[in-house]
């Protein structure tokens, strides 16, 4: 019986192995060979709504409530027989509970995507997404591309096809500091390597965490090492990423050489392999426990006071909203190579092609990624640089925590965010190569792995 | 008379089948066709979602085996299991002896024991993080007591597992001590008395009398616990997210990072069908043993 058993499994797997490898045209196919998937359909499954009326359900991760209910209540005034259901969930979750839903057909109208290797990937979740130059087309013109930004267009066509409407840019590559903490010891900002670790050890002296960065949580440590590269040698980790340099080059190594100096050195605070950036770094910031945190632009709808006070809450922080201004990365190569910055679209909005609701969602997605009224509200949350390039933030109506210390430096800082060209942050980059990056940042912190080991590793792939 | 006899038991073999027909059409439709799924799965290139899956054939398990990142995950997992079974296991026994003697209100105390057992990881790992961080409880109590001792366990390789294990042991504990507790109330009273009668102290009593007898409750619990820590995921993905560097990688953690994060689920389910082989080796392994003994 058992050997029955035994051949019975065994002979299961070898079926298996046939299946796995059968092609749609029949036989046995080599390896290589393409099949359909199951359940594949390239079809909507009949649109029961109109481009006036429907009923959507709009997932994603960001920049979530109330921001998202308020864009939907603003765009209810225009279509007001579209009711639109905003279903959010955690920024790593997000992969996982939407991939089930869209392979079912039910459930997801429009969804968010993004570019390259961040969660909600154009090139995993576009083959689930209906081609949107038509709408872009109807909405904006032919001359659609003068009128958004380009990031927005490139990093969302999929073999040809515009899967998602850009919302918005989200730029990294600087700090954020709280001005009242520098205020009160009387700190400069920081411009170069020692003047960092001065400033680092003058707070700790005072009883006030340094810079603190959730190492633990690897995205981030790319940002902070693509903020050193670029400061090491001005585009460098995107001529890595694009196979224009070995990830073994001289500037890498000594890139890698710099970021585990800061572990070493004790800017970054101590056990911060330990610590996840979201929630913890960025509690920590926010209940002013330390005084510096690598954020990029998407941070700054925390200068807006109704933002950052629920942000200091959930922080479980009773203290009142705070000053905080971006400042560039501090020249810690020597090379006088700062203020680069690097971004990606943030998040575009796509339309499921298994939809019933494919025409309500349509207007949807337009309405947010081109419309003035939608854009101009994107703008206004300062949670992203938003796509179409005639919207920018209203500072008449943008009210900032402390506007004499923020309004220059805030304007300064998103002027300077929109003037970057050909530096993306994740979109250059795979899912594959995005995860050595995190295992080879974290081996060299924590002193697994030397810098060159580290760079040999990356640039065997 | 031995055909009638014959018909007869052929008769109540079927009728035996059908009665557990309804569970065998359900266990064949899910857990079955899942495993064969996952095999088919296994010799494709697929992100779940692409109308079309590159054919591989057994490209993918060619790959695992050049893969660093799976002999590290079956390093931490043989590590794992070596040191959360024996510490679970003696703590239960002893556990489970001391309230076989005349302890004051036992059952608090076998609550005590079992408690964490039925606490969800995903409640308690949020606790454990904060333990364990260098802004958090422990620290502020090495800081109240300026120890000089800084809590960034979480951050270096040895000791983020060692708090994985030490939340491991700390979580089913209770169960070992549950089947030690069982299994030490079945022992025959007679023969401790003529243990004690030959002079037998205490620890002689539990090292030469009770732990023999209670062997097949060790092997059942090995058993559990190599399937356990193959499958080990909720704890290091909530407390280390297998961190730093693959220190605490598993394979559960590992497959899930490569089929939801990297969208790679033909590559997850070659590594699924190899978790698999290897929790019925370890299983198979263990009844062996089991008979032996």
């Amino acid at each position: 019986m058992k050997k029955i058993c035994i051949f019975a499994l065994i002979l299961m797997m070898v079926l298996g192995t046939i299946a796995g490898c059968g092609g749609s045209g029949g036989g046995t196919p080599a390896p290589g060979d393409v099949s359909p998937a199951p359940g594949d359909s390239s079809s909507a499954s009949g649109d029961s709504s109109s481009p006036t009326s429907g009923e959507v359900v709009w997932w994603g991760w960001t920049p979530g409530s109330p921001a998202n209910e308020e864009f939907i209540a603003e765009f209810n005034k225009e279509y007001p027989d579209i009711q639109v259901t905003w279903k959010q969930t955690t920024i790593d979750a997000y992969d996982a509970a939407l991939r089930p839903v869209l392979a079912s057909g039910d459930g997801v109208d429009a969804f968010q995507v993004s570019a390259g290797s961040a969660n909600g990937g154009i090139q995993v979740f576009g083959s689930q997404a209906v081609d949107l130059t038509d709408a872009v087309i109807e909405a904006l013109g032919a001359d659609y591309h003068d009128k958004l930004s380009e990031d927005s267009i490139t990093t969302m066509l999929v073999g040809g096809e515009l899967k998602g409407l850009g919302v918005g840019t989200v730029y990294s590559g600087n700090l954020w500091i709280n001005q009242d903490i520098f205020d009160r010891y009387g700190l400069d900002h920081p411009t170069s390597y020692e003047e960092w670790l001065n400033v680092v050890k003058t707070l700790e002296a005072n009883g006030v965490g340094g810079f603190v960065q959730g190492a633990g949580q690897g995205a981030f440590n790319i940002d902070t090492f693509h903020a050193i590269a670029d400061n090491v040698s001005p585009g460098a980790f995107t001529k890595a990423a694009r196979g224009e340099i070995e990830w073994s080059d001289s500037s890498i190594v000594r890139s890698l050489e710099l970021w585990k100096a800061l572990f070493d050195d004790g800017i970054m605070q101590a056990g911060a392999l330990g610590l996840a950036q979201y929630p913890e770094a960025n509690n920590l910031f926010m209940s002013q426990q330390y005084a510096m945190v690598m954020m990029g632009s998407w941070y700054t709808s925390n200068a807006l006071p109704g933002t950052m006070q629920t942000a200091i809450e959930a922080a479980s922080s009773t203290d009142a909203p705070f000053t905080m201004i971006p400042i560039p990365f501090p020249d810690i190569a020597g090379t006088g190579h700062v203020g680069s910055m690097f971004g990606d679209l943030d998040y575009a909005t796509a339309v499921s092609a298994n939809s019933a609701n494919i025409d309500a969602a349509i207007t949807f997605a337009v309405w947010l990624g081109t419309s003035q009224t939608g854009q101009q509200m994107i703008a206004n949350t300062l949670n992203v640089v938003p796509s179409l390039k005639s919207a920018t933030p209203n500072w008449d109506v943008v009210e900032l925590v402390n506007p004499a210390k923020q309004n220059d430096s805030i304007k300064e800082y998103i002027e300077n965010a929109m003037k970057t060209e050909d530096n993306p942050r994740f979109a250059a980059i795979s899912a594959d190569m995005n995860e050595l990056l995190q295992d080879v940042l974290s081996g060299v912190a924590g002193g697994m792995l030397t810098p060159e080991q580290g760079a040999n590793q990356l640039a065997n792939g | 008379m031995g055909k009638k006899q014959n018909r007869k038991n052929t008769i109540a073999r079927n009728d035996g089948f059908l009665w557990i027909l309804p569970a065998f059409i359900f266990l064949v439709a899910v857990v079955y066709y899942s495993i064969f799924y996952t095999f088919n799965l296994s010799t494709v290139e697929w992100n779940g979602l692409d109308p079309v899956r590159i054919n591989v054939g057994l490209g993918n398990y060619e790959r695992v085996f050049r893969d660093w990142i799976f002999y590290r995950t079956l390093r931490n997992t043989a590590v794992f299991f070596a040191v959360t079974f024996v510490v679970q296991n003696i703590l239960g026994f002893l556990f489970a002896a001391i309230l076989h003697t005349d302890v004051k209100i036992p059952t608090v105390y076998k609550c005590l024991v079992f408690i964490p057992t039925i606490l969800p990881p995903a409640t308690m790992a949020p606790v454990f993080r904060l333990l364990f961080s260098p802004q958090g409880m422990l620290q502020s109590i090495f800081s109240s007591l300026n120890l000089g001792i800084t809590v960034d366990w979480l951050a270096k390789p040895a000791s983020a597992m060692i708090i994985l294990m030490a939340v491991t042991v700390w979580q089913y504990t209770g169960m070992s001590f549950i089947l030690y507790f069982a299994a030490m109330s079945q022992i025959d009273k007679e023969m401790m008395e003529a243990a004690r009668l030959d002079g037998i102290g205490n620890i002689g009593m539990l090292i030469r009398i009770v732990w023999p007898t209670c062997l097949g409750t060790t092997v059942s619990l090995a058993m559990l616990g190599v399937i356990g820590a193959l499958k080990t995921f909720d704890i290091p993905y909530l407390i280390t997210g297998g961190g730093p560097n693959r220190a605490t990688e598993f394979l559960g953690t590992y497959i899930y990072r490569q089929g939801i994060r990297q969208s790679n689920l033909g590559y997850a389910a070659a590594l699924s069908v190899i978790l698999l082989v290897l929790a019925v080796g370890g299983a198979l392994l263990m009844s062996r043993v089991n008979k032996k003994s």
